[in-house]
């Protein structure tokens, strides 16, 4: 699979939160899907006609709610594909779309993928409607026992990671900082106001230790990215972007079952099989886009990834410059933390970073020379573990 | 969660599970003050919450065993914020969840009650105490373990 399939378009709308009396547009999903493949295609010098007979991807929404919303999306869109998939692997859908297309692409079935994540949770109606369900096992087992959603669940994992390794708030505090410094040089961006230490250290306590600025900003969006076979993207584009490697893990639990390590995600299965796929070694990357629902989920990410021994997270981004500029440079656009989560597409933001920075089209938050990128995905909350989903993905300028 | 059609007895109820074939056991069991887990009768693992077969080696003979109610909290939070679960947790702030690893083995997410937020520690021992929460629901709580 190394190189046999590359990114040649890519889409990102700005995010809003529906605030209308700030003069924020308040749209559905429908319309950042639109948005999304208009401007794909536009990047990729394509037409919506050149998707006939070829591949569609899509993932779900956070809302509108439908279960069988691939059958909207391509009446929406107008697009007649010779196949569809569909993820539903929460923040790791966009990753698995990509990674599934791939695959198609590869057996020869079609030799284009337009994939579309876009998603309007603050568009929701207050009084009549909701999102989508979370979790049986969440609304039946976690909520009546006093639970509060992700911000409780990560709560968990990062008192244990403080507890085991000494992990400080500082040490998220520099990623929220840095992530927010990088917000401030992407125009797509919701937060782009700098950030102090201190405004990290002493926001609101939303679920102890997690605070209001270890969170991700929730937001409207859509993101949609185009992927071809190394011979078409040839004919497509100058500047390809290949998939050079990938992993998977789902549902890993670290130790046993019944008492798994809460600090290792299933990022450490799927990068050494991601790594060995590419041929690379972390170290090799020019930068890497980590899947940031929380700073935490960072932290851990960069040990699960190889930059550092489990529990040595804290003092590695202590030591390391993980800016733009910096030795690492991590989540290049601002990441969730910062330019937004756009529902269940948030993951996306990530994917269309790394092909924009191995582009050289980041403007003012360029990586110089970038040469390889890493990009991981998390998704889908678990019971008692961390997260169910983990893909990891290595992108590369040339073969 | 606020749908006009809503009352406002609704609104302020306790978030209520969905009761089904596979988990009224053990929502019965703590309605007679007993805690019930699953274990395999295969391989004998415990398990929780409710599955429809063993997670350790797939068996679907499982049966409802009642736990001793008392474990070690492996993890907590201080949840000073409610977020997209019921208004009456409100009342409640600030207050513990605990991650308690029961000495059967499994983790169960449960709330924290008859202490103070300092007693809440990781690796503190903790006992089950039965909370009715409304007249059809009652929710498993832990305390810090009365000493030996």
């Amino acid at each position: 699979m190394r190189g046999k399939v590359a990114v040649v378009g890519y889409g990102e709308t700005p995010y809003d939160r529906a605030r209308v009396e700030r003069g924020q547009p308040r749209l559905t999903a429908e319309e950042y899907a639109s948005w999304a493949m208009d401007l794909a295609l536009k990047n990729a010098g394509l037409s919506k006609s050149d998707f006939d007979g070829q591949g569609l991807g899509v993932a779900g929404t956070i809302y509108p709610h439908a279960e069988i919303w691939s059958a909207e999306v391509v009446q929406n869109l107008g697009i007649t594909p010779k196949m569809i998939i569909r993820a539903d692997q929460g923040g790791a859908s966009a990753a698995s779309l990509l990674t599934q297309s791939a695959l198609a692409i590869n057996a020869g079935i079609v030799d284009m993928f337009l994939c579309i994540v876009a998603d309007a949770p603050l568009s929701m109606p207050t009084a009549s409607a909701s999102g989508a369900r979370t979790w049986r096992y969440e609304n039946d087992y976690m909520l009546p026992f006093g639970m509060m959603g992700p911000n409780s669940i990560f709560a968990f994992i990062m008192r244990r990671h403080m507890h085991q390794y000494g992990t400080k708030r500082e040490h998220t505090g520099k990623i929220a900082v840095t992530q927010r410094y990088h917000a401030s040089m992407n125009p797509v961006a919701y937060l782009k106001a700098p950030m102090t230490m201190d405004e990290y250290l002493s926001s609101r306590v939303i679920a102890d230790p997690i605070h209001l600025l270890d969170c991700c900003i929730s937001v409207n969006g859509g993101l949609a990215f185009i992927l071809a076979s190394k011979e078409k993207a040839k004919q497509i584009t100058d500047k390809p972007v290949y998939l050079m490697g990938f992993g998977e893990c789902d549902n890993y639990m670290h130790g046993s079952k019944n008492r798994p390590d809460v600090t290792y995600l299933g990022i450490v299965k799927a990068a050494p099989d991601a790594y060995q796929m590419a041929g690379i070694k972390p170290q090799d990357a020019s930068f890497v886009e980590i899947y940031d629902d929380y700073t935490i989920a960072v932290l851990m990410q960069l040990e699960d990834l190889g930059f550092c021994k489990k529990g040595e997270g804290g003092k590695f981004v202590e030591q390391t410059d993980i800016s733009v500029n910096g030795q690492l440079p991590v989540n290049t656009h601002g990441g969730q933390l910062s330019a937004g989560q756009a529902g269940i597409g948030g993951g996306c933001s990530h994917i269309v970073e790394a092909v924009r920075q191995l582009r050289e089209e980041a403007g003012q938050r360029q990586v110089k020379d970038p040469k390889i990128g890493i990009v991981t995905a998390i998704g889908g909350l678990a019971y008692g573990v961390n997260l169910v989903h983990n893909i990891v993905m290595v992108f590369g300028k040339e073969v | 969660m606020s749908a006009s059609s809503e009352t406002a007895e609704q609104y302020w109820s306790w978030t209520k599970p969905e009761i089904t074939s596979l988990n009224k056991p053990f929502w019965d069991g703590l309605k007679r003050r007993e805690l019930l887990i699953q274990r395999c009768k295969k391989c004998g693992e415990h398990q929780w919450y409710a599955r429809a077969n063993c997670i350790h080696c797939g068996s679907r003979e499982l049966e409802w065993v009642k736990s001793s109610g008392k474990g070690k909290i492996y993890s907590y939070t201080i949840i000073n914020m409610v977020v997209g679960n019921s208004p009456i947790f409100n009342k409640e702030l600030p207050y513990a969840v605990a991650l308690v690893e029961l000495d059967e083995g499994p983790r169960m997410y449960a709330m924290m009650t008859d202490c103070y937020l300092s007693d809440v520690k990781i690796d503190a021992p903790v006992e089950v105490v039965f909370k009715d929460v409304a007249s059809d629901l009652t929710i498993p709580m832990f305390r810090p373990a009365k000493s030996q």
